[in-house]
């Protein structure tokens, strides 16, 4: 009787219920096993040691991740000031503005690479900044990050946004009663609210970074141990006929990927708990 | 003290206009209205956390109207209370003490003090998700309290509590009001609430102050026919019943006596001519417990709360004929 009682199944309805969710996650998780798999069977020894061996693999990696994480910092950075403004304030043309930061959600990333060229070598406030202010980003490594922050920072914002949505304005408004001023009562209060669903958004913007390719060959292009990311060394070994290194680097990707994941994972989760 | 002077705000199609009110020192004030009077929009002008448009708010003698909300020494318990999710009781209570920078020291002191007198003090290391609706209620009182405000602004402090627990936070909230000296306005929509803990009372509706007054006077000298359909008086009559009233009476008028101020006999009984003498049908009755609402029918239809031991004498039964008797001096008449 107690086991029944605690059991979340009450009835064959609720079993195929529960059983028809389950079953669109087995076919979606069990694909995406497949397909590693798929990739696993098809690498040999001699790309598994190219990829650990290859300097310049290295190089590609290490430019992957710290780019990513850069781009993820810098869009955080204005995810939350943008987020909370969206979420708090209304002022004339929000939605424009609301639709202007989505844009680049919604249009294809090798137009991002192809917008940003135009403007850094089209335009005369693009050539000032990179040559009379010397900051230089076409072909340079701050393209990359620039990019990629271009690409995803939209996925920030709109998640610090949905994040503050969320919290009740009247917890600032009894922080206000309680001796705080508004920025001690967004930090105190409406910030550690928020943090989990400003986490989420770094996640997805820190993937969009780190699997970004198509603007990257056309901004900064893929110049060997400078601006060679992991995403663009697949593209280039899959061109020259190297399918099996260019899969060992997927798998490789993955696995940071993985990594970098659960990590975030694990810290968001610490820094809740911590709060 | 507390003291509007012509305060005026407006969102949407809502305004509260020309709102003058006074509060005096230590008194606990109830502000009563129904729900989107406009007490909230209120509670929050005077807390600073709406901006007026007009007017002036006083504190304590002090001119506050343009200071933020943490200069107006007020403590402030929203409706729902608004425990911060993410901090333990503890720090909730602690909460503006750590805002202000007072020593950790200092902080738990006072809020083991504080929790102590609330009787709370055995909840400080829960989270506040796992506290019942009177454990919360207490912990946002502590948070307020905590923080010695002079004024004491409650939004709607019960309402979400079943009875039993209402009663003791009303009598808890009484006795911390006259411990601490304190000047509190209470928003309600419950009259049983106001009745348990107010000194004065208002009424509001659509943003204009209705009446302000003692409970008494709002029971049974409304001002206008909101007043007393929001005091529960039924019996409200046009000038043209032909009712006797104690003084004479110029204009549109209406007039209204209370249910319980209504006597009912039976026909043969005894009536004094001075009194308005109605021949009456019972209609339907029904007992509320502490007593017995009867509805009659006749020239004017009539309510009448009566007490068992009174009904229980008539031996009534619906279709049975009695007569009520209003006395003049029981009636108030109110400009239409």
């Amino acid at each position: 009787m107690a086991a029944a009682s605690h059991s979340p199944w009450r009835g064959w309805r609720d079993f195929l219920f529960a059983a028809g969710g389950l079953f669109f996650v087995a076919v979606f998780v069990g694909f995406v096993i497949l397909l590693i798999i798929a990739d696993a069977f098809y690498i040999d020894k001699k790309a598994v040691l190219t990829v650990l061996k290859a300097g310049f693999i290295r190089h590609a990696l290490w430019m992957s991740v710290w780019t990513s994480f850069a781009a993820t910092f810098i869009a955080l950075l204005f995810a939350v000031p943008v987020g909370y403004s969206l979420s708090r304030y209304r002022f004339p043309g929000r939605v424009l503005v609301d639709a202007i930061i989505e844009l680049p959600i919604v249009f294809p990333p090798l137009v991002a690479g192809l917008t940003l060229l135009v403007f850094f070598s089209q335009t005369s406030l693009g050539k000032w900044i990179q040559d009379d202010l010397g900051i230089e980003f076409v072909f340079q490594r701050k393209g990359i990050i620039l990019c990629q922050f271009l690409v995803s920072a939209s996925f920030a914002i709109r998640s610090a946004k949905t994040a503050f949505d969320e919290v009740d304005r009247r917890f600032e408004d009894v922080a206000l009663t309680l001796g705080c001023t508004r920025w001690s009562a967004f930090r105190r209060v409406s910030l550690p609210l928020a943090l989990n669903g400003i986490i989420a958004g770094g996640i997805l913007t820190w993937a969009r970074a780190f699997g970004l390719f198509g603007p990257l060959l056309i901004f900064v292009g893929s110049f060997r141990g400078r601006t060679e990311v992991l995403s663009t060394t697949i593209f280039l070994e899959q061109s020259v006929g190297n399918i099996e290194v260019a899969l060992a680097l997927a798998m490789l990707m993955i696995v940071v990927a993985v990594i970098a994941l659960t990590t975030i994972h694990l810290v968001g989760g610490k820094t809740q708990v911590k709060l | 003290m507390i003291r509007t002077e012509q305060l005026s705000f407006s969102v949407g199609e809502f305004s509260l206009r020309d709102f003058s009110l006074e509060v005096a020192e230590g008194g606990y004030f109830v502000m009563l209205g129904p729900p989107g009077a406009g007490k909230t929009v209120f509670l929050e002008c005077l807390c600073g956390l709406r901006r007026v448009e007009g007017g002036r708010v006083f504190i304590d003698g002090r001119d506050v109207t343009t200071l933020e909300p943490r200069a107006r020494g007020i403590g402030y318990v929203p409706q729902d209370y608004a425990l911060f999710p993410h901090l333990s009781v503890k720090r909730n209570i602690g909460f503006g003490l750590r805002a202000r920078r007072d020593s950790g020291g200092e902080v738990s002191a006072k809020v083991e003090r504080l929790t102590e007198l609330l009787g709370i003090d055995r909840l400080l290391n829960r989270n506040v998700a796992d506290l019942s609706g009177g454990e919360k209620q207490r912990t946002a009182l502590a948070r307020a309290l905590v923080m010695e405000p002079k004024v004491l602004l409650l939004d709607e402090p019960v309402c979400a509590l079943d009875e039993e627990t209402r009663q003791s936070v009303c009598s808890l909230l009484h006795r911390i009001q006259r411990k601490f000296a304190l000047t509190v306005i209470h928003v309600s929509h419950n009259l049983e609430e106001a009745f348990s803990v107010a000194d004065r009372a208002a009424i509001l509706n659509q943003g204009v102050l209705q009446q302000v007054g003692s409970l008494d006077a709002l029971l049974r000298k409304p001002a206008n026919e909101f007043v007393a359909r929001f005091m529960r008086c039924e019996n409200i009559f046009g000038d043209d019943a032909g009712l006797k009233l104690s003084e004479s009476r110029q204009g549109r008028f209406k007039v209204m006596i209370r249910p319980e101020d209504v006597v009912v006999l039976r026909p043969d009984e005894r009536q004094d001519g001075n009194d308005n003498i109605l021949p009456v049908s019972l209609l339907r009755w029904r007992d509320y417990g502490g007593y017995v609402k009867a509805e009659f029918s006749g020239r004017l239809n009539i309510v009448a709360h009566l007490s068992h031991a009174a009904f229980a004498r008539l031996d009534a039964k619906p279709g049975d004929q009695f007569i009520a008797v209003l006395h003049p001096e029981r009636m108030h008449a109110f400009a239409v």
